[in-house]
C-alpha cells in the first residue's frame, strides 16, 4: 500500500508540470488579434491556400489568423457569430456556401476593380463575391476498366443499363450538389430529379467525397466516378502509374460545369481595407499562376494560363449560369438528392 | 455484505458539485430540446417519417453488431495481455490499445485501401490464388472497421479490471479442481462483468455518433442524414441530433441496471498477479493476437506507409518540410489536459453513483455518459451557439477553456465508467478503518481510495486522451483561430487529396499516441513491474 501511494503522489505532480509546460509551449501559437491583423475562415484546406496567405503576410506585414475547415460549417458558423463576428474574410470551395452567407446578409460588397478582375461569370451579380479558382465536374475512369469510347457524351446518359453500378459518387459533397443545383436551373426541375433517381436506381456507388472515390477507381474498386478535375492531378502527381484518367463530358453539357472557389468580405470588418488588399493579393497574377501550378485548378483571371497538361479553359465546355441561383436553390438541391435515396444506395 | 445496504446518504457537498458538473453536460442536450421546442420540426413528424426511421434503425443495428463483437473481442485481447504468459505481452500491452487513436475519416480510407479490391491485400495474396477480395462497405464494412477501431474501449477498462483482481479467488478455483476455461468463465468474467459492460456502453455510443466510416464505407445511418442538412435544414439536423440523444439514454440507462448488483470482490495492489500459462496455445494464441492487429493496426498502417513512401518517391512530399512539431505539442498537449480535467471532474459523481444513495447520481451520471453518443458536430455546433448567445460565455468562444469543456462534454463518459469501476472495487473496509482511526474525507480519497483506483483511473484517462488526440469537428470549430492539431492537418490533406501527407501525419499521430498510452496508461496500470 504505501508504495503504490507513493507512486501515485510523484505521478500526479509530474503529469500536472508537464501538461503546464505543454500549455506554455503551446500559448503563444494562438495569438488573441491586434492591429494589422486580418481573420480568415478558409473552406479551401491549408495546401490549397496556406502558401499564399504566408507570402501576403510577407509583402505586407499583415499578419492573418485562419481557420480551416469545411466550407460549409464555416458558413454555418460566421451565420452564428452574426454581428459579434470577427471574421474578415470568408474563403469558399464551393458557390454554395458563400451563396448561403449571401442570402443571409452576411457579406459585404466587393469594390468594382476586384470584380472586374475575373469574368462575369465567376462572380456574384450583386458583387458580394468573388471567383478565385476554377475546377471543373468530370468523370474519373479506371484506363485497365474502362475504353474510353464507350464513356458518354452526356452526364444525363449514366443513367444507361451499360453503367448499372459502375459509377460512383458523391451525394453530400458541395461540388456535386452545386452541379445538381445547375442542373435544375439548366435542363429544369423534372430533368434532375429523373436523373437523380434513375442514377440511384442504377446502382450508383455513394462515396464521402472526392479523395475517396479518386482512390477507389484507382484500385479498380469501382470503374468510373464524378469527381472535380483535378483530385487526379494530385493524385498522379504522389503517384504517376495510377491507372486513371479524366473524362471530359461534350461540349456544352451539364456534366462539365466549371464550379469556381470563392472570396468574400464578411459584413462588419472593420478591416476592409486590409481585407481588400488581401482579396486583390489572391486575384493577382503570383497567386493566380499558385492556383494553376500547385493545385491544378483553373485560374479565372485573364493572362495566367492553366497548368500545360489540363485542356485549356476557352476549349473546355463550361456552363454559364447564374452563380447566384447555384447559392439559393442549394436547399432544394439538398432534398431532391435525399428524396432520390442516392445516398442510401 | 450487500453493496446497496451499505450505502450511506451523499454528503451535500458531493451532491452539489455533482448536479453543477451534469449541468455542463446537459448543456448540448438542453440546447438541443430548446431548440426542438421552439423549431419548425417536430419530433414527432421527424420520428414517423421512413427515411429517418430507416436511418436510425440502421443505426441501431449496426451499433448493436459492432458493441457485441467490440465486447468479446475486448475481453479477450485484455485478458491475453493482462493474464496470459503470452510471448512480447508487454509489447501487445502498448500495441493492442493503438487502433482507438485512428481518426475514423482517415482509418477508415486506409483500412479499406488496404483490405478492399485492388488494394495492398490483394497483392499480397495474388501468389496464393487470391483474385479478387470481397467489398469492404455497407453493413459488413462498418460493422468490421468499428469493431477493429473501438475493440479498446472494452480492452482497456477490462485489463486495467484484471490487474487489480486478487490471485488468490483464482488459485483457490484451480487448486479445487476447476479447468482454466472454466476458471475464466466461473471467477474472471463475473468479476470483470461491470468493466465489459461500461466498455460496451462506450462502443455503442461511439458507433451511434459516428460519422466518419459510415460516412466512407457508405452505409446509411442516421449521422449522414444529419450531416447532409446541418447547413440548410438545420432544425431537422438538431432534432436528429436529439432522436441519437434519446436512443443513447435509453441505452445508458439500460446499461446502468445491468451494472448494477454485479458481485465485486475488492480491488487490490499487488506486486503478484496470476500470470495463466497458455501451454501448448501459446503460440496459437499469439498467432492469433498477431492476425487480429494485422488487420486492426497493420493493415491501415500499411496503407500510410504505402502513400507516404509514394509521395516522396515522386517528389511531392517533403518529410523536412512538413512542420509538424507544432501541430504534436498542440495535439499532445491538448490531449493531456483533456484527459487531466476529464478524470478530475467526473470523480464526484463517479463517487457519488457508487458509493453513495443520493437521488441526484442516477440523472447525473446518464447525462455525463449520453454526452458520447452526440455526433461531434452536433456538440460542437451547440457549444457555438450556446456560447454566443450566451452573455457571460460568449467571451469563451474559441478559447482553450472553452474546447477544453467541449472535449469533456463528450469524451467525459469515458473516465467516469472507468472511474466508476474502479471505486466500485475499492474494498470499503480499509475506509472504514481509516475512517475510525480518525482519517478525514480528503486524506482517506489521497491515501486509499486514489491509489487503489489508479488503474482505473488511467485507463479512463487514457481513453478520453486518445478521443482527445483524434478529434475533428469540436477542434475545427472551437478551437482558437489557428490552433492546429494532428487530425485537423490530416484532415485538410485528405480534403486536398494529398494521402502522402495524410498518411504521413496519420503515422505521426500514431507513434505520439503510442508513446503517450505507454507512459501514462500502461506504465502506470500495470503493477508488475
Amino acid at each position: 500500500m504505501p508504495r503504490s501511494a507513493r507512486r501515485f503522489s510523484t505521478s500526479v505532480p509530474t503529469l500536472v508540470t508537464s501538461v503546464l509546460v505543454l500549455l506554455a509551449l503551446i500559448a503563444p501559437a494562438c495569438s488573441t488579434g491586434g492591429d494589422d491583423r486580418l481573420t480568415v475562415y478558409s473552406g479551401r484546406t491549408k495546401g490549397l491556400i496556406g502558401p499564399l496567405l504566408d507570402e501576403f503576410n510577407e509583402e505586407t506585414g499583415i499578419k492573418i489568423d485562419v481557420r480551416y475547415g469545411d466550407s460549409a460549417d464555416l458558413a454555418l458558423q460566421i451565420d452564428a457569430e452574426g454581428d459579434k463576428t470577427d471574421v474578415d474574410i470568408f474563403i469558399s470551395q464551393s458557390p454554395g456556401a458563400v451563396g448561403f452567407l449571401d442570402a443571409e446578409g452576411r457579406l459585404a460588397e466587393l469594390s468594382q476593380s476586384e470584380l472586374d478582375q475575373v469574368a462575369a461569370d465567376f462572380r456574384a451579380g450583386d458583387g458580394q463575391w468573388v471567383g478565385l479558382s476554377g475546377r471543373v465536374r468530370v468523370l474519373v475512369y479506371n484506363t485497365d476498366l474502362v475504353d474510353p469510347a464507350d464513356l458518354p457524351d452526356s452526364v444525363l446518359d449514366l443513367t444507361a443499363p451499360e453503367f448499372k453500378g459502375r459509377v460512383a459518387v458523391a451525394p453530400n459533397n458541395g461540388s456535386f450538389q452545386d452541379f445538381v443545383t445547375a442542373m435544375r436551373i439548366e435542363v429544369g426541375e423534372d430533368v434532375a430529379e429523373d436523373w437523380l433517381s434513375g442514377m440511384a436506381a442504377n446502382g450508383a456507388r455513394p462515396y464521402a467525397n472526392n479523395t475517396a472515390i479518386v482512390e477507389a477507381v484507382g484500385r479498380g474498386e469501382v470503374p468510373m466516378g464524378l469527381v472535380n478535375h483535378y483530385y487526379l492531378a494530385k493524385a498522379k502527381a504522389e503517384d504517376p502509374d495510377i491507372p486513371a484518367a479524366n473524362h471530359y463530358f461534350a461540349e456544352g453539357d451539364m456534366g462539365s460545369l466549371l464550379i469556381v472557389t470563392a472570396a468574400a468580405i464578411v459584413k462588419g470588418s472593420d478591416k476592409s481595407e486590409e481585407a481588400g488588399r488581401l482579396i486583390d493579393f489572391l486575384l493577382s497574377k503570383a497567386a493566380q499562376e499558385f492556383f494553376a501550378q500547385q493545385t491544378y485548378e483553373y485560374p479565372l483571371v485573364q493572362g495566367v494560363e492553366p497548368d500545360g497538361s489540363l485542356p485549356a479553359l476557352a476549349s473546355l465546355p463550361t456552363t454559364t449560369i447564374d452563380l447566384d441561383e447555384l447559392g439559393a436553390g442549394l436547399a432544394r438541391t439538398a432534398e431532391l438528392i435525399q428524396d432520390s435515396g442516392l445516398d442510401r444506395n | 455484505m450487500d453493496a446497496a445496504a451499505r450505502r450511506r446518504p451523499a454528503p451535500f457537498g458531493i451532491s452539489l458539485t455533482s448536479a453543477a458538473v451534469a449541468l455542463v453536460f446537459a448543456a448540448p442536450l438542453l440546447y438541443l430540446v430548446s431548440r426542438v421546442a421552439v423549431g419548425d420540426v417536430r419530433l414527432r413528424t421527424v420520428v414517423a417519417d421512413p427515411v429517418t426511421r430507416d436511418a436510425l434503425w440502421n443505426t441501431i443495428v449496426l451499433a448493436t453488431l459492432v458493441a457485441v463483437s467490440a465486447a468479446v473481442v475486448g475481453t479477450a485481447l485484455a485478458w491475453v495481455v493482462a493474464r496470459s504468459d503470452v510471448p512480447f505481452r508487454r509489447f501487445f500491452a502498448v500495441l493492442v490499445p493503438l487502433p482507438l487513436v485512428f481518426p475514423s475519416f482517415v482509418g477508415a480510407l486506409a483500412l479499406r485501401a488496404s483490405i478492399s479490391p485492388g488494394g495492398l491485400l490483394e497483392s499480397v495474396l495474388g501468389p496464393f490464388g487470391v483474385e479478387r477480395l470481397p467489398q469492404v462497405d455497407g453493413l459488413l464494412g462498418s460493422w468490421l472497421v468499428l469493431t477493429l477501431f473501438t475493440y479498446p474501449y472494452v480492452q482497456l477498462p477490462v485489463a486495467a479490471r484484471l490487474r487489480s483482481l486478487s490471485p488468490s479467488v483464482e488459485e483457490s478455483a484451480r487448486i479445487l479442481g476447476r479447468r482454466p476455461l472454466a476458471v475464466f468463465f466461473q471467477v474472471v468474467l463475473p468479476q470483470t462483468r461491470t468493466a465489459i459492460a461500461a466498455g460496451t456502453l462506450l462502443v455503442f455510443l461511439y458507433a451511434v455518433s459516428d460519422f466518419g466510416a459510415v460516412d466512407l464505407l457508405g452505409y446509411p445511418a442516421l449521422t449522414r442524414v444529419i450531416y447532409a442538412n446541418r447547413l440548410l435544414r438545420r432544425d431537422l439536423a438538431l432534432a436528429l441530433g436529439l432522436v441519437l440523444a434519446i436512443v443513447a439514454l435509453a441505452v445508458t440507462v439500460a446499461e446502468r441496471r445491468v451494472g448494477r448488483n454485479a458481485a465485486t470482490l475488492p480491488s487490490v495492489r499487488t506486486k503478484w498477479s496470476r500470470t495463466v500459462p497458455l501451454g501448448r496455445w501459446r503460440w496459437p494464441v499469439f498467432g492469433l493476437v498477431v492476425f487480429f492487429l494485422l488487420n486492426a493496426l497493420v493493415a491501415p498502417v500499411a496503407s500510410l506507409v504505402h502513400w507516404t513512401r509514394r509521395g516522396m518517391a515522386s517528389g511531392s512530399l517533403d518529410v523536412a518540410d512538413a512542420d509538424l512539431w507544432t501541430p504534436v505539442l498542440n495535439t499532445a498537449g491538448i490531449g493531456m489536459v483533456t484527459a487531466l480535467v476529464a478524470v478530475v471532474v467526473v470523480l464526484p459523481v463517479a463517487f457519488l453513483g457508487a458509493r453513495y444513495r443520493s437521488p441526484v447520481a442516477g440523472p447525473a451520471l446518464t447525462l455525463v455518459v449520453a454526452g458520447f453518443a452526440l455526433p461531434g458536430i452536433v456538440i460542437a455546433l451547440s457549444m457555438v451557439f450556446l456560447s454566443l448567445n450566451t452573455p457571460f460565455l460568449s467571451g469563451l468562444y474559441q478559447t482553450f477553456p472553452l474546447l477544453v469543456i467541449a472535449y469533456v462534454v463528450h469524451f467525459g463518459a469515458q473516465s467516469v465508467r472507468a472511474a466508476g469501476v474502479a471505486i466500485g472495487a475499492v474494498p470499503s473496509r480499509l475506509d472504514d478503518a481509516a475512517r475510525m482511526l480518525g482519517a478525514d474525507r480528503l486524506r482517506r480519497l489521497v491515501r486509499i481510495d486514489l491509489p487503489l483506483m489508479a488503474p482505473g483511473l488511467a485507463a479512463g484517462a487514457g481513453l478520453v486522451l486518445l478521443s482527445t488526440m483524434k478529434e475533428l469537428p469540436a477542434t475545427l470549430l472551437l478551437a482558437p483561430t489557428g490552433f492546429e492539431t494532428l487530425a485537423t492537418r490530416i484532415w485538410g490533406a485528405t480534403e486536398a487529396n494529398s494521402l502522402a501527407e495524410a498518411g504521413l501525419t496519420a503515422i505521426v499521430l500514431l507513434l505520439v499516441s503510442g508513446v503517450l498510452t505507454w507512459l501514462l496508461v500502461v506504465r502506470r496500470a500495470d503493477v508488475l513491474d
